[in-house]
């Protein structure tokens, strides 16, 4: 309604939309990892995270262990739950056509769910560990989020430095350049694809321990969160894994905006308008990826 | 024989078996539209949902703000739905693969979007109810047209010059091009093509059914379902989507009112199963096997 | 050919399977279609509980007009079309005697065409939207307060501190939009101004750009007409922006004790509104609240009452009619005037709902406390809400 806007709001806005850029970066980055490497869309990427969730909120009501030192432990519970999907069932679907790629993950999804809801009930939970704000000037910056701010950019952070420096990222990164030449070169493709779905699940699990602190957890959670990382792919250049970065944040400042210049319905609209014309204009995304 | 048992089944069955048949006969129609584009050419629709959606919306909006019939809104909702397809095919077609998919997807969350915005015309979330109408039988009959439109046209095509072409498309675009075939063009009337039966069928769902909501019509569940339907026949058949469509709906009715809390389990395991196991689907194993012609 | 017989044989087997034969006098059996499974499956399983205790008390005592009654359930999964399907195939396959609603208002807004069609009376104890009985309809009646006045006890008691500004945002589903347009009306015949006014999607999660503009709009009063999820979120992220209005009510979602559970001390100062609550003087209300509680182990919801209640004022026309006829037991419910643990019961000539009020609560302490009317409040509004550090 009319409500005018000001700098201040604008500002306000900005924050939210790059706190919570940093954390669609993170999530994003594993499905780009797995995209890039595999040619895989998995479907299943949000519900990985919210299996995450419930790690982090089991760990936190039942130990009473920190949510935020539950991260390492939640990706790497999510860790072997990949590894695991990955060798007996989505390494079947890893050269077929997209359409056995996109219908296994959506089962899987489903499956999953269904799992979570038979499992843990539809009931709402939440950990309630920190919440509120404190103010920045004009702005008040939430509190969980800046915190899930800096964890997320620390463990994409890290996540560079692995595929920089070590010899597994290396394999990865090649085996998403080439795998004929991966091959040539002595790397064991299947190994690589193992780990990096692993490693994929890994990361959104990271994610969903930190939202864990910030929304209401519930079997149902995830899809929305699949959605929002095919839309950073997409924008950054799918197997472009610096481009996920740029797509996070890209996002989180393009949903926000136009939460408040328009309204929180068009919002949506916004994000996948901006999906299907980046696709159409450069579908190699904003930064260049690769074309299959 | 059939025909005849299904002309007058409505006269014999309970009010529950003609609305068990006309769900049956929609998700012919559904199924058999998405072999059309994805079956023939291999480009994956991942939304189509929205041409379903499309149609029930217009068939809506002529019944409920200009009084029309619902037989007339019923063909509209097919003219809608093409409309929209025209609009979405021609600049997303160019797109290759995954991308394809991806876009289609985003395009039926952008119309579902649209569809709560303008609620001055769609009455937004909160939905579009339309005057009571006693109408199940006729709109069973209609259904079954549409079903059957489908089909015999997915045998048109699969027979003609023009469906060689779109399957020489999902062989090998680079190929079909280097033969001088105008893919675009072919890709787009395909897609066209597709579009008509769900906005139709949309159409004619939602005047039985005398009430929609965007999250009810423009589900990613419902387009995932057509698929599935088409993969368990065999894609690129004629009568697969039949087939699947009638062997699928049967197995959930049976399971959604015996186990209502693993029936979603079940769905995610035939979807695995159906990928895994018969990519081919069961009209594809049989021609192989029994070197069936092309055209069943 | 062969694949043209295989479909015939599927499709016969599926239709005998289906048309089992129905019991001619034995028990009563009521059908109902009810969402367990799906986005309303939490409160639709509460409703299933009420259903559940309900017939279960008609069978210890005896039964009606000799007969016990037993109910009939599939799941929905949430969705109008598959509910549409379900009540054709309780009316015409299972030949039940009699039918009661679904949960929410658009599952009930679709299946009421079914009904009607048949002519088969059906209390529909979850359905608020006014619409759904303001289009002629003759068969379907109303348990549940309207819509339009959820908000009423939060516009009410900001209008007698003298608040101004009251912004309202909902979620746009069909339920949620009435409730915050009948907001709207309330406020501004009360003389005060909407400052702003916003719907979301079902299912978002994220309110912030919102909630900045409501920030900035500064009204006295924040209402928003929720589920429950949003509810959650809303509030968590009005702390997080610091937004901070004089007073702050939900809809639905604010009366549930996971509400309290979920969100702890940031619930203090909340209202909530609701059909009911155990604390409520209502005839065999405690009964109700104790009983439901042994049989199922978890404290009744309003959702559970009122598909209690709904169950037992059709129960209560039957026995007075005499007759499971659908005519017949319209005609009694159409002339009913009674009170059951939910509140009162009676309708108008369209089965609407006139004679059912609402109650508003508030969390004070980690309790839920009824706050309005002043004839039925337990305690009294705590006003105004202190800052978000201070709670």
């Amino acid at each position: 309604m009319n409500v005018a806007i000001t700098p201040a709001m604008v500002g306000q806005v900005v924050i939210s939309g790059i706190l919570a850029g940093a954390l669609y970066s993170m999530v994003a980055l594993g499905l780009a990892l797995i995209f890039g490497v595999m040619r895989v869309i998995n479907i299943a990427h949000g519900p990985l995270l919210m299996l995450g969730a419930y790690t982090t909120f089991f760990l936190h009501s039942l130990f009473g262990l920190n949510p935020y030192l539950s991260v390492p432990v939640t990706m790497a519970v999510l860790f072997v739950v990949g590894v695991v999907l990955q060798r007996t069932l989505v390494f079947r679907v890893v050269d077929a056509p997209e359409l056995s790629s996109l219908l296994l993950t959506f089962g899987i999804s489903i499956g999953l769910v269904n799992l979570a809801q038979l499992a843990f009930t539809s009931d709402l939970r939440a950990v309630e560990y920190l919440t509120g704000s404190f103010p920045l000037g004009p702005f008040a910056v939430s509190k969980p989020r800046l915190v899930a701010f800096v964890f997320a950019a620390g463990v994409t952070g890290l996540a560079f430095l692995f595929l920089r420096g070590t010899r597994l990222g290396k394999a990865i990164r090649a085996t998403s350049q080439s795998r004929e030449v991966a091959m040539v070169c002595g790397v064991d493709v299947q190994r690589v694809h193992m780990l990096t779905f692993g490693f994929a699940s890994a990361l959104a699990a990271a994610g969903g321990a930190l939202i864990a602190v910030i929304v209401a957890i519930q079997p149902e959670m995830g899809q929305i969160w699949t959605f929002k990382s095919f839309l950073v792919i997409v924008l950054g250049g799918a197997g472009n894994y610096p481009g996920a970065l740029l797509g996070g944040m890209l996002l989180g400042l393009v949903e926000q905006g136009a939460a408040l210049f328009l309204t929180t319905q068009l919002s949506e609209v916004v994000a996948y308008v901006l999906l299907v014309v980046v696709l159409l204009v450069r579908p190699t995304g904003l930064l260049g990826g690769r074309q299959t | 024989m059939l025909l005849a048992a299904l002309a007058v089944y409505p006269a014999l069955g309970t009010g529950y078996g003609v609305r068990a048949m006309l769900q049956i006969f929609m998700w012919i129609a559904l199924a058999g539209s998405w072999n059309l584009i994805s079956g023939l050419t291999g480009y994956v629709s991942f939304g189509h949902v929205a041409f379903f959606g499309a149609g029930a919306y217009t068939g809506a909006i002529l019944v409920a703000k200009a009084d029309w019939p619902w037989l007339a809104a019923a063909l509209a909702g097919g003219v809608g739905a093409c409309a929209v397809a025209l609009v979405i095919g021609y600049p997303c077609l160019r797109l290759k693969g995954p991308y394809f998919a991806i876009a289609m997807l985003g395009l039926n969350e952008v119309l579902r979007a649209l569809v709560s915005y303008f609620e001055g015309l769609t009455g937004g979330g909160s939905g579009l109810s339309l005057p009571t109408l006693h109408a199940t039988v006729p709109i069973y009959y209609a259904m079954a047209a549409t079903a059957g439109g489908v089909t015999l046209l997915t045998y048109a095509i699969i027979t003609s010059r023009f469906g060689l072409r779109l399957m020489t498309i999902r062989e090998d675009e680079l190929a079909a091009e280097a033969m001088g075939i105008d893919t675009a063009r072919h890709k787009l009337y395909a897609f066209l093509l597709s579009a008509v039966g769900p906005g139709i069928a949309g159409a004619l769902a939602a005047r039985d059914q005398g009430y929609i909501e965007p999250v009810s019509v423009f589900p990613l569940a419902t387009t995932i379902t057509m698929i599935v339907m088409v993969l368990f026949g065999g894609k690129g058949t004629v009568w697969g989507p039949v087939l699947g469509a009638v062997a699928l709906f049967v197995a959930q009715e049976f399971v959604w009112a015996r186990f209502p809390y693993v029936h979603q389990l079940l769905f995610g395991a035939i979807i695995v199963a159906v990928v895994l196991l018969m990519p081919r689907g069961v009209l594809g194993i049989l021609q192989i096997r029994y070197r069936l012609p092309r055209t069943i | 050919m062969t694949i043209k017989t295989l479909g015939a044989v599927l499709v016969a087997a599926a239709v005998l399977a289906a048309s089992l034969p129905a019991g001619a006098q034995g028990p009563i059996r009521v059908g109902a279609s009810m969402s367990l499974t799906g986005t309303y499956a939490k409160l639709g399983n509460y409703q299933h509980e009420g259903y559940k205790l309900c017939a279960k008390q008609i069978n210890d005592k005896g039964g009606l007009l000799g007969r016990k009654v037993e109910f009939v359930v599939y799941d929905d999964q949430s969705t109008p079309a598959t509910a549409v399907r379900l009540y054709e195939k309780l009316i015409t396959e299972d030949k039940v005697d009699a039918l009661m609603g679904p949960y929410s208002s658009p599952v009930t807004e679709a299946s009421a065409n079914v009904t009607e069609k048949y002519k088969k009376v059906m209390v529909t104890p979850l359905a608020a939207t006014t619409s759904i009985f303001k289009k002629g309809r003759k068969y379907i009646f109303m348990v549940i307060s309207p819509a339009e006045v959820y908000l009423e006890g939060l516009v009410d008691m900001a209008a007698k501190r003298g608040l101004k500004t009251v912004a309202v945002v909902y979620e746009d589903t069909l339920f949620a939009k009435a409730s915050a347009v009948g907001a709207v009306d309330l406020a501004k015949k009360r003389g005060m101004e909407v400052v702003f006014q916003e719907g979301y999607p079902k299912g978002n999660q994220d309110f912030s750009g919102m909630l900045t503009k409501i920030k900035a709009a500064n009204p006295d009063v924040l209402a928003a007409s929720t589920y429950f999820d949003d509810a959650i979120a809303i509030t968590r992220q009005m702390k997080e922006l610091n937004v901070n209005p004089k007073m702050y009510g939900v809809t639905v979602g604010g009366d549930l004790p996971e509400f309290y559970n979920l969100l702890k001390q940031n619930a203090e100062y909340i209202t909530g509104a609701t059909q009911w609550e155990a604390a409520l003087p209502y005839p065999g209300n405690t009964e109700f609240a104790g009983a439901y509680k042994k049989e199922f182990g978890r404290e009744p919801v309003y959702h559970s009452a009122a598909g209690y209640a709904g169950c037992t004022v059709w129960a209560e026309a039957v026995r007075r009619a005499g007759s499971l006829d659908s005519e017949k037991v319209r005609e009694t419910l159409l002339k009913l005037d009674t009170k059951t643990a939910f509140g009162g019961f009676k309708v108008d000539a369209d089965g609407f709902q006139t004679a059912h009020k609402m109650v508003t609560t508030q969390w004070q302490d980690g309790k839920k406390v009824i706050v309005w009317p002043d004839e039925l409040a337990t305690g009294k509004l705590r006003f105004p809400t202190p800052p978000w550090n201070q709670r």
